[in-house]
Order: C-alpha cells, then structure tokens, then sequence
C-alpha cells in the first residue's frame, strides 16, 4: 500500500560527528533531541494517515470502538494459558487486515515493542534461579549449590519449561495489548477518542486538559527543534558542563514560552465567549452497523472468556 | 519506569486505578479552588511542559545522554497538585498514543510518577531548603528532592512488580504477571536509579532551578507558598 508520508519524514536522519576521533559526538545530544522530536512527528503522522483509511475499524464509531479496547484488553490481561492468547492475536490480526493497515509498519511497531518489554525484559525469569521448574536445558553445572542471604543458586542452572511458559505467556500478553492499543490508535484520530471518553463520563474538564496538552505538545515540540537546531548550526564543540546549563535554560524559557502561550489561549478562550464551564460536544447517535459491529465484538470477547 | 501491560495482575491495576481516580479528583477540585476559571489552559501548560522536558537529552559524565522525567521539578515549580494533573495528563497521551506504558497500567504508572515522585520530591525540597533562597542549600535540597523523587516512584513500581510472584501464580507454580520476586526487582530497580537514572533528575531538577532563582523567583511555588 502507497504511503502518503512525506519522504524525509521516513528517512533516518545523518549523524554528524563533530568530535575528534576515539571521542564520543559531542553534539550527539543535539542529534538525539531533534531525533526524538522527529519520531514523535513521524510516530502521530502515521497515524493521522491510517485513521482517515476506509478500513472497517474506520468506519465504526469511536464509542464502540473505546469499550472494544478496554474489553478485550482486561480479557487480555485474565487469561493464563498461551492458547487464548494466541486465539487472541490471530484475531486481532484478521481485524487489522480488514482494518486495511499496513502489517509491516503495524505489526513492525508491535513487535518491537513487545520483544523489548515482553522477551527481552522476561527472559532471564526462565532460568531456574528465578522460576522453579522441570529443568529441560541445562546450562552450568557448579560443584555444590550455594545459599546467600535470600538468594539460591541452584548446583544446575539451567531453563525451565514453566519459565519458557511464563515468557512467553508475557510476550504474547504484551503483543497482544500494543496489537490492541495501537489497532484503535491507527483507526481513529485522537480528537474522537476524546469525546468518545466523553460518552464514558469521563469529566469534561479532564478531556479539555488532555485535548489541550496534546495540540500544545505539537506547537512547542516545534519550537524544541528549531532550539537544537540553532544550536546545531551554531556550535563546532561544546563544553558539557556549559551544554547543561545551555540545557536547563532552554527548558526554563520554553516554561516561560508555555506560559505566555496559556495567557493567551485564556484571553482566546474569553473573547469566544468562555464563562467556566467546559462543554465538549458528544457524538450523535450510533447506526445499525455500529450496533451490528458492536454485538459481535462483544459476543467475541465472551467467547474469548469461555476459551 | 513506565509499566507496560502485561505485568499486573487485574488485582493490583484495580486497586491503583482507584488511587489515582481518587488523586485526580482531589486535584481537580483544589486547582479549580485555587486556579479559577484558568486552570484548564494553565494545567495542559503544564502537562505539554512535563512532556516536551522529556525531549531534552542532557549530557552526562561518561560521554552519554540522558533525559529526566521532570515531575519532580514541575512539582516544585508548579505546585505537586499540579503536578499530580500534568504528569497524569502526560502518561495517559503516551500509553493512548505512542503505547508508552500499558492501559491496565494507567493507575499505576500514575501513582509512581505522578503522585509518588511529585510530593516526595517536593517534601524533600521542603524539608531540606527550610525558607532559603539563596546558598548551597537550596541547590542541595534541589538535587536531593529530584534524586529521592525518582528513586521513590522506582522502589514503588518494583514493588508493584515484585508482589506478582505472591499475588498470582498458576497451577505449576509459576508467575503469571512479572515474573521477578521482590529480592531481584526493589534491589535492581534501586540501584539502577541510585547510581545513574535519579542522578540526572536531580541534576535537571538542580538547573532549573538554578535558572529560576537567578531570573524568576517569584515563580517558584514551592518558595512562593506558605503551607497552611
């Protein structure tokens, strides 16, 4: 499927190395800020595309697709065998098919994330140091087990089969909750979410916060890339005791920056009439598809409880 | 620090997403009492500021990068019912947006960084600046309150993390949640902050501090404010 992302938003950017040899880039902190700022940029762009697709998960109202999301993400969390999980997955694979998103990027995402916070972060736990178990692959033999204070090592360390178990029981959890965290996040934008929340009595004043933080995020994120990168064009070597200091006053000017901002947005606000009480506007009323599509996903999610 | 989903079992992410319905409502209600009619576009100020002090990398001794969390210092700055909103604000938009911490875990990534680390780091400054706006003091009680703050909500996650063995276990024995016991998760994720992660928050925390005080003292609310 053709992206319509712009190109240098999907190119990584060049590392410029301004230090001597044998030390590490001096800059780098400027190179790992703007490459912070372009991910952020890249990670919602993305998004954006996705969620204006016409995809099934598109179609369907924000509602139907919040509880979607916090149904099965409990069902996720209550299962404690690997079939469900799986059972799981497969079907969140078909709904990202029929969703029309692109299953490289997507599950590229997922997969990533879920080897790093689901395996990589579980695997030590399937030695038997940590859980106990049948060993089945033997790794070292020691002359005798040893004792210390609360810790045992046992005379054979070696991987369990209920470790193997429980890692992966924990990545496919894992996978299992960005699948479905991101399947919302790539199907519809960030302003329906919100007042989907609305329609889960999500108070009003919560929701105006949040939809507000998060178009200040993009105003000053901006504002933070054009800071490194004057400073990126400025500089041949820094000092980093004074790069600290150049740091600390860059944070403190954008609180000044964020402030002058939110006295303006108040007075905006105030001359459009604002008295106090926030009102964000609900949805209208759900179709027979949503209802259909709703049902269905329900009775799935049951079904997934009973497996 | 951010806890994906996965990792708790339904009998603790109930109990903290209770916690921090509980924090919010109190905040809510005291920055409406303090703030007016402006706290809506003064608290997502706030909350874009505690994410975008995310995006500055600092560099440490030893040649690498790092960036702090920030609540300590929004908390001192701000206030720590502030805090408790922008921070909660901020790992909501990044567990819905970017999957940076799970949706189970919401409440309790909101208990460790933003109710845990706020008031701890801002007592922390209380205790140990007293009235002072000048002197080694208040930088020490500067560092100090950003290195306990982190190193505080750490112990909480790992703790969190460390009772799963205990709480919820399967037939065979095994965990069914974070598999780590207590005696591997509070030690490693106590050292790892000690040593490295809270040493660049209170160095931020210490910065800005310093910055404030230099050009905007008055600002500072946790200098600015008599405790009732």
């Amino acid at each position: 499927m053709k992206s319509n992302i712009p190109s240098f938003l999907l190119s990584k950017p060049q590392q410029h190395e301004t230090g001597a040899s044998g030390e590490a880039s001096r800059t780098s902190f400027i190179d790992h800020g703007i490459e912070r700022f372009a991910a952020f940029i890249r990670t919602t762009y993305t998004q954006w595309e996705t969620a204006d697709r016409d995809g099934l998960f598109q179609r369907l109202d924000a509602r139907i697709k919040v509880l979607f999301l916090l149904f099965f993400i409990v069902i996720v969390s209550v299962k404690k065998t690997l079939m469900p999980e799986a059972a799981i997955g497969v079907f969140i694979f078909i709904l990202a098919v029929l969703s029309r998103l692109s299953l490289i990027a997507f599950y590229g995402r997922v997969f990533f994330f879920g080897f790093i916070f689901g395996f990589l972060i579980a695997l030590p736990s399937c030695l038997n140091i940590i859980t106990k178990g049948e060993v089945v692959i033997p790794i070292v033999h020691l002359s005798k087990a040893y004792r210390f204070w609360i810790y045992q090592i046992p005379e054979t360390i070696g991987i369990t089969r209920q470790g193997i178990e429980g890692v992966a029981q924990l990545t496919l959890r894992v996978i299992n909750s960005l699948s479905l965290s991101f399947l919302i996040i790539y199907t519809t934008r960030f302003s329906e979410i919100v007042r989907a929340l609305k329609g889960l009595r999500v108070p009003d004043t919560f929701l105006m916060i949040i939809t507000l933080s998060y178009k200040y995020i993009f105003i000053f994120a901006k504002i933070i890339e054009d800071i490194h990168l004057a400073k990126k064009s400025r500089i041949v070597e820094v000092d980093a005791a004074e790069t600290r200091v150049w740091v600390a006053g860059r944070m403190a000017s954008l609180l000044r920056k964020t402030r002058s901002r939110c006295e303006e947005v108040f007075n905006a606000m105030l001359a459009r009439g604002f008295s106090g009480d926030v009102v964000l506007y609900t949805h209208g009323k759900m179709g027979t598809k949503d209802f259909m599509a709703g049902s269905l996903l329900f009775i799935a999610g049951l079904l997934f409880i009973i497996l | 620090m951010h806890i994906p989903d996965g990792y708790l079992s339904p009998q603790t992410y109930a109990p903290l997403w209770g916690v921090s319905l509980l924090f919010w409502s109190v905040a809510l209600r005291k920055m409406k009492k303090e703030l007016s009619t402006k706290q809506i576009p003064y608290l997502a100020m706030a909350a874009a500021f505690s994410f975008l002090i995310q995006m500055f990398n600092i560099p440490i001794p030893g040649g690498t990068t790092g960036h702090a969390v920030g609540a300590g210092i929004i908390a001192i700055l701000l206030g720590p019912w502030t805090a408790v909103i922008a921070v909660s604000v901020v790992l909501i938009i990044q567990s819905v947006v970017f999957g940076d911490g799970g949706i189970t875990a919401i409440g309790a990534n909101c208990f460790n960084m933003a109710v845990a680390i706020p008031f701890v780091s801002y007592w922390v400054f209380k205790l140990i600046n007293r009235k002072s706006i000048k002197g080694a003091r208040v930088y020490v009680a500067a560092f100090f309150a950003g290195h306990i703050g982190l190193s505080t909500g750490a112990i909480v996650t790992a703790m969190e993390l460390g009772i799963q063995p205990l709480i919820a276990r399967g037939a065979d024995g095994r965990s069914l949640y974070a598999p780590y016991p207590l005696s591997i998760a509070v030690p490693v994720m106590a050292l790892e902050h000690f040593l490295l992660f809270s040493i660049i928050e209170g160095m931020v925390t210490f910065l800005l501090l310093k910055y404030f005080l230099k050009y905007e003292s008055d600002q500072i609310y946790a200098i600015s404010v008599k405790e009732a």
